[in-house]
């Protein structure tokens, strides 16, 4: 689609921009993969759409305040990125105009105060189980909060399971086979400890040695796709000291970490750092990427056997292409029965802060979602994300079908080694 | 014959004779007895000399031809390329021509396989109610451009304009057919049987269910590669339940075939009256028909009844009571109709506003 | 009645957050799948049921206003581009399948039902809904009826007009017809058949009943590479003219080949200057049967790597690259104009060097993917509009290749229709008579011309 959008004039990041319009074409076959299309069904909610605006916007067309409200809508989820024939990279757009517009933009004070809120207490686990722990006790008074807040309570932990320290070098189990760094993650540390505990039993089983960098923090993912661009450079910069340059890979168990580490090549563009996020975001992995491409020791039968639904969440599938390697590794245990989710490409509504900002529609994406897997006759449910897991165990709950929801790491953790 | 047959064998006289004239009735070659009598005020004017075929490529699946060639002509010329006329025209051997075949809107049994005249007309020539010779749509498979007139044409009965010349898509002929023949006790058997036929993805070339004299029998026309038919006849077999079928092939089988498209069936001194339906729909017109002795054969996997009945139809009928009540509408095809349309119909309006267009002075006689 | 009074009336049937007329609303409307053409309503109103509609038409024809009807917006011939002095009326709500009748092979839909949903209600019923343009996914029944659209599968299975078996519409003037019904035979003129491909001139189809066919039994699906398009094409007038009726048959050149792997990954080999992709489809020992003669024909002609689909899943993948191609172009070039001419089967080859010369002629990248087995090209003009008379060229060339289609004896479009962008075309096709009746037809039906106003007629 032809653009004037004057690109030059938009910093390191416009070219990526103008390239994302100039490759759309506006032939709609994003409609059917966009969560918000198909709960509203107007085309400022689809991916062409916002494409228009934002095109709109940048070649001064349209004031940015009209179009932000259909921008904010946007789960970032990147399933029209899937869908799109022609290639169109979505986030290249996206991600630089929430920064864009997050600089000239007004929110109303209960808006900035929750944003506030949650962009310095996710990413931080300390601050986060002190707030989770607060948020029980806040519990009781969820009814007369404004909403965001209330969504925010939703998605906090009922109990809180005890700190315990991850070692920073797990080594490997007999031969090793390679070496690799792991991001520990925030929300996950505190609301799902038993992941990264996994992750490692899963990783050292298969001959993997794991350095967990003392000097990590948050990834930057949320500030990241907040249009917060200074804060997640700063968080940012950080990873990409505190990572060592000897390793196979660097890997999360959280796709939409992941995701955000890959994209340190585009915030990163045109600043000192340009050179080193390259190096690092080819290093990023998800976990279940890289063990299905080493090779992973065959795991054992799990007690009784499983029917289990797999949920791509939206990082890992759309964001990465990552879905045939979980999807094997977990067939590799011979008595699971891997489920399909029938419109398994949409998304959960989580999003990352999505079901902070946007607390209706994520409800009902979210309890789609859980119809959907119910509808599969699931024992339970897999995926690769902490937001994802919180998203489908809340909604699962509130259809009082509370089947376990699992990530990727733990359901091959039990194959191998038997109930933690 | 009547006396007002005008036999113009030149487009512009055909042109000049219906700019002149107040009231037109297009007439081909009779055969459809019931639409070919004549209204008394009106002029009739034959297709007769319209009459041959203007390209036939036979690679392109398509030939074009003027209004008034035999449809046996066409025939004949297509199985020298082992082609066929996908909507079968009915009463070829009586004379049919193709204008009024599309006029009629008349399909045979065949036309189960590809579709009816609807889905294989591809372009048409008339001459409107003004005398304008007017062209739509095109002489390949496929076009989208302007309104689909060919199609408007197909079952008009004459009354929007004079059929030319009409482009058609044929299809390859099967290398050999084969028939089941299965009889049941009742109606209701013979009807859950062809519905079961119908859901299956069997490549079938006409499937018909007659009910005559007490008899009920549903007919299945098999066609393809010579190898493939004897297991497929199998599967057909087990599928329509009750004795086992009679197999028919060779010159029984197309003998068969010829004469149901022709109406051979239709008893002496009766009507027939086309009446279109679904499935769903047979057992009740069976429930009202108990009264009356009326042969019957539902064609095309029971989209479309023919129904024999004897007498003169004019409109106040049991007959048309019936298909109102069941909101069905009818035509009648064959013999001394006093009135032709019958029962529901619907679109009506819609109609009168292309009428309007097509011919405003409203030459042409419409049933 | 003026605007303002007018727009005050389109309050009360619609609440406000489904009357849309602010800027950030109205600009993602402007265009469809052909964004050359734009142009801002002066509203959009999104549609909650059939009443909706048929108040909104009704509101229209009093107040002279035009309208607009909206599937997904997927026409690639601007059929739904809309009139700056009219409003949008979005019909998506209107998706609800109001029956899958399996013993009677029907089902009845609203307008804005998306194509492949039917498949998807009636697969449970083994049964399906054969007409599958590329935007299959994504467009609408009603936009599918309005254009007449069609798909790979139409030289054996035909166009959207043959699977329409009834429609209720609101015409222009606001009255509700009902026309045709669910059997495939009928009495009297066929309405049906000549309200689909109307373009929208006609009103707007609230609900159709379509048929259903039984899900073939078997597919077999092989792809042929070629170092000339003109020996894929030998190949094809061979499998047709030898009787054969594959359920599809496809040619891609090597442009279209690079930018649906790109997309796709679908294995195809990128070197091929012509892609064949044969389907046979339908009962299983036909199949096999007619399949065998295809490969002893394509053995024999000149392909240089043959690869048979080795399950349903690359059977899925081999379509999918085929139905990206025109949006993968996107990847080569900003710009591109489609074309939909069709020529006779036979003379497809002189066809595609005529338009090779034509290319060079205006020095301009043409790809192409086509609907081979019914002569039905659908040339890709590539261009950047940002250069200077770029889109002035790609439009005479497209113009070029027009004049070619009708001159061997074939049509301006096969499946996309008339809509803004082939207007000044169509009395290539027809004389003046034949278009006299149809604006005839048309002034009968929508004196004020309010329906869809500006498509297929020239000068409208």
């Amino acid at each position: 689609m032809q653009h004037n959008i004057p690109v030059e004039s938009l910093g390191p990041m416009g070219e990526a921009m103008g390239q994302a319009v100039s490759k759309c074409v506006h032939c709609g076959f994003c409609l059917p993969a966009c969560p918000t299309y198909n709960l509203l069904g107007e085309e400022m909610d689809s991916p062409r759409g916002r494409i228009i605006l934002m095109k709109s916007v940048l070649e001064g067309d349209l004031e940015l305040e009209d179009a932000l409200i259909y921008i904010d809508r946007c789960l970032g989820c990147l399933g029209c990125v899937t869908a799109c024939p022609s290639g169109v990279p979505y986030g290249e757009l996206l991600t630089p105009f929430r920064a864009m517009a997050q600089e000239k933009r007004q929110r109303p004070f209960t808006d900035r105060a929750a944003r506030s809120l949650m962009l310095n207490t996710i990413p931080q686990p300390e601050r986060f189980r002190l707030a989770a722990r607060a948020g029980k006790l806040a519990r009781p008074l969820q009814g007369i909060m404004p909403e965001r807040f209330r969504a925010m309570m939703g998605l906090l932990p009922v109990s809180l399971e005890a700190r315990q320290a991850l070692p920073e070098i797990t080594p490997a189990v007999g031969e090793r086979r390679a070496r690799v760094a792991l991001l520990a993650g925030c929300v996950q540390q505190v609301v799902s400890p038993g992941i990264n505990r996994a992750t490692l039993r899963v990783l050292a089983k298969n001959g993997v040695e794991v350095v967990i960098p003392p000097g990590q923090g948050c990834c930057g993912a949320l500030a990241m796709h907040t249009g917060e661009l200074g804060l997640a450079r700063v968080q940012g910069r950080r990873n990409l000291e505190a990572f060592p340059a000897d390793v196979d890979a660097i890997l999360t168990n959280a796709a939409g970490c992941g995701s955000g580490m890959k994209e340190y090549k585009l915030i990163f563009k045109g600043t000192e750092l340009e050179e080193a996020a390259h190096g690092f975001a080819g290093k990023v992995k998800d976990v279940s990427a890289f063990l299905d491409e080493l090779g992973p020791v065959e795991p054992h039968a799990i007690e009784g056997g499983l029917r289990l639904a797999y949920h791509d969440a939206c990082h890992l599938a759309h964001a990465q292409g990552v879905t045939t390697a979980p999807r094997r590794l977990l067939s590799m245990i011979p008595n699971l029965e891997l489920l399909p989710i029938p419109e398994g490409e949409l998304c959960c509504g989580s999003a990352g802060t999505y079901n902070i900002e946007q607390p209706e529609l994520a409800r009902q994406l979210g309890e789609r979602k859980a119809q959907h897997i119910l509808s599969t006759e699931a024992q339970a449910v897999a995926t690769g994300n902490i937001g994802c897991m919180v998203q489908l165990r809340n909604h699962l709950t509130v259809l009082e079908q509370a089947i376990p929801v699992w990530h990727t790491m733990e359901v091959l953790d039990r194959a191998y080694n038997g109930r933690e | 014959m009547n006396a007002s047959i005008i036999d113009a064998s030149a487009i512009e006289e055909l042109q000049e004779a219906i700019r002149t004239r107040t009231c037109i009735q297009p007439y081909g070659a009779g055969s459809k007895t019931a639409l070919a009598v004549a209204d008394g005020q009106c002029t009739r004017i034959s297709a007769a000399g319209l009459s041959g075929v203007v390209e036939y490529v036979p690679s392109e699946y398509t030939f074009t031809a003027l209004a008034g060639t035999p449809a046996a002509e066409i025939e004949r010329m297509l199985i020298e390329n082992r082609q066929y006329l996908p909507f079968d025209p009915p009463l070829a051997r009586e004379g049919a021509t193709l204008g009024g075949t599309v006029a009629a809107g008349l399909n045979g049994p065949g036309r189960y396989r590809y579709g009816g005249l609807r889905d294989s007309l591809l372009g048409v020539q008339f001459i409107d109610g003004r005398g304008s010779l007017v062209r739509s749509g095109s002489r390949v498979v496929k076009n989208a451009a302007g309104f689909d007139l060919p199609k408007f044409m197909v079952g008009s009965l004459g009354g929007y304009g004079f059929l030319v010349e009409l482009t058609f898509k044929v299809m390859p002929m099967p290398a050999a057919y084969t028939t089941l023949r299965a009889r049941y006790p009742d109606i209701e058997t013979g009807h859950a049987a062809l519905v079961r036929l119908t859901r299956q993805p069997f490549e079938i070339y006409a499937l018909e269910l007659s009910v005559q004299e007490g008899l009920v029998e549903l007919l299945v026309r098999l066609g393809g590669a010579t190898g493939t038919l004897a297991a497929r006849k199998e599967r057909v077999g087990a599928v329509l339940g009750g004795a086992r079928p009679e197999v028919l092939a060779g010159e029984q089988e197309s003998a068969l075939w010829a004469d149901l498209r022709d109406f051979h069936w239709l008893p002496v001194g009766h009507n027939l009256v086309k009446i279109p339906l679904t499935p769903k729909r047979v057992l009740p017109l069976e429930a009202e028909l108990a009264a009356i002795n009326a042969p019957r054969v539902y064609s095309a996997g029971a989209n479309l009844a023919w129904v024999a009945l004897p007498g003169e139809i004019d409109g106040s009928d049991a007959i048309a009571a019936i298909l109102v009540k069941l909101g069905l509408g009818g035509l009648v095809v064959l013999g001394e109709a006093g009135k032709r349309r019958i029962g529901a119909r619907n679109g009506e309006t819609f109609a009168q506003r292309v009428k309007q267009a097509l011919d405003p002075d409203g030459k042409f006689v419409e049933f | 009645m003026d605007y303002a009074a007018f727009q005050s009336e389109l309050h009360r049937i619609y609440p406000p957050d489904r009357l849309l007329t602010k800027d950030a609303q109205l600009a993602p409307y402007e265009s469809d799948a052909l964004t050359s053409f734009r142009s801002r309503p002066k509203a959009v109103v999104i549609a909650a049921d059939q009443q909706d509609v048929i108040e909104t038409v009704r509101l229209c024809h009093r107040s002279g206003v035009p309208f607009v009807a909206r599937g997904s917006g997927t026409s690639l011939s601007g059929g739904s581009l809309p009139v700056e002095s009219g409003i949008v009326v979005a019909m998506n709500r209107l998706n609800h399948i109001l029956l899958i009748d399996p013993d009677e092979r029907i089902a009845a839909v609203e307008a804005g039902t998306v194509n492949l949903d039917i498949s998807r209600a009636a697969a449970p019923y083994g049964l399906y809904y054969a007409p599958d343009p590329s935007s299959q996914p994504v467009c609408t029944i009603g936009g599918n009826l309005a254009f007449n659209a069609g798909g790979a599968h139409c030289l054996k299975y035909g166009m959207t007009s043959n699977h329409v078996l009834g429609i209720k519409a609101v015409l222009p003037d606001g009255e509700v017809v009902q026309l045709g019904g669910d059997s495939l035979e009928a009495v009297g003129p066929d309405l049906v058949g000549l309200f689909v491909g109307s373009e929208g001139l006609f009103g707007i189809a609230l609900e159709v009943t379509v048929r259903l066919l039984p899900k073939p039994e078997a597919f077999k699906t092989v792809l042929a590479a070629y170092h000339s398009l003109e020996h894929a094409g030998q190949t094809v007038a061979e499998i047709v003219g030898g009787g054969l009726l594959p359920g599809a048959i496809e040619i891609m050149d090597n442009l279209a080949i690079q930018a649906a792997e790109a997309a796709v990954a679908a294995g195809y080999p990128q070197d091929a200057e012509a892609l064949l992709i044969v389907e046979m489809d339908g009962e299983a020992a036909t199949v096999e049967a007619d399949f065998e003669r295809v490969m002893a024909i394509i053995q024999a002609s000149q392909a240089y790597q043959v690869r048979t689909a080795r399950d349903d899943a690359d059977r899925m993948l081999i379509w999918k690259g085929r139905k990206s191609a025109f949006s993968a172009v996107g990847r080569l070039s900003p710009d591109y104009i489609v074309q939909d001419g069709v020529v006779p089967r036979g003379r497809l080859a002189e066809a595609l060097a005529e338009i090779q010369q034509l290319g060079e002629e205006y020095d301009t990248r043409v790809a192409n993917v086509f609907h081979a087995g019914d002569g039905n090209l659908h040339p890709l003009i590539l261009f950047d509009g940002r250069q200077e008379g770029a889109l002035e060229r790609a439009e005479q060339l497209a113009g070029r290749i027009l004049e070619m289609c009708v001159r061997f004896g074939g049509s301006i479009t096969g499946e996309h229709g008339i809509g803004v962008e082939k207007r000044k075309y169509l009395p290539l096709m027809y004389g003046e008579a034949d278009l006299d009746v149809m604006q005839a037809i048309h002034t009968q039906i929508d004196l004020q011309g309010i329906s869809n106003r500006g498509k297929m007629f020239p000068g409208s």
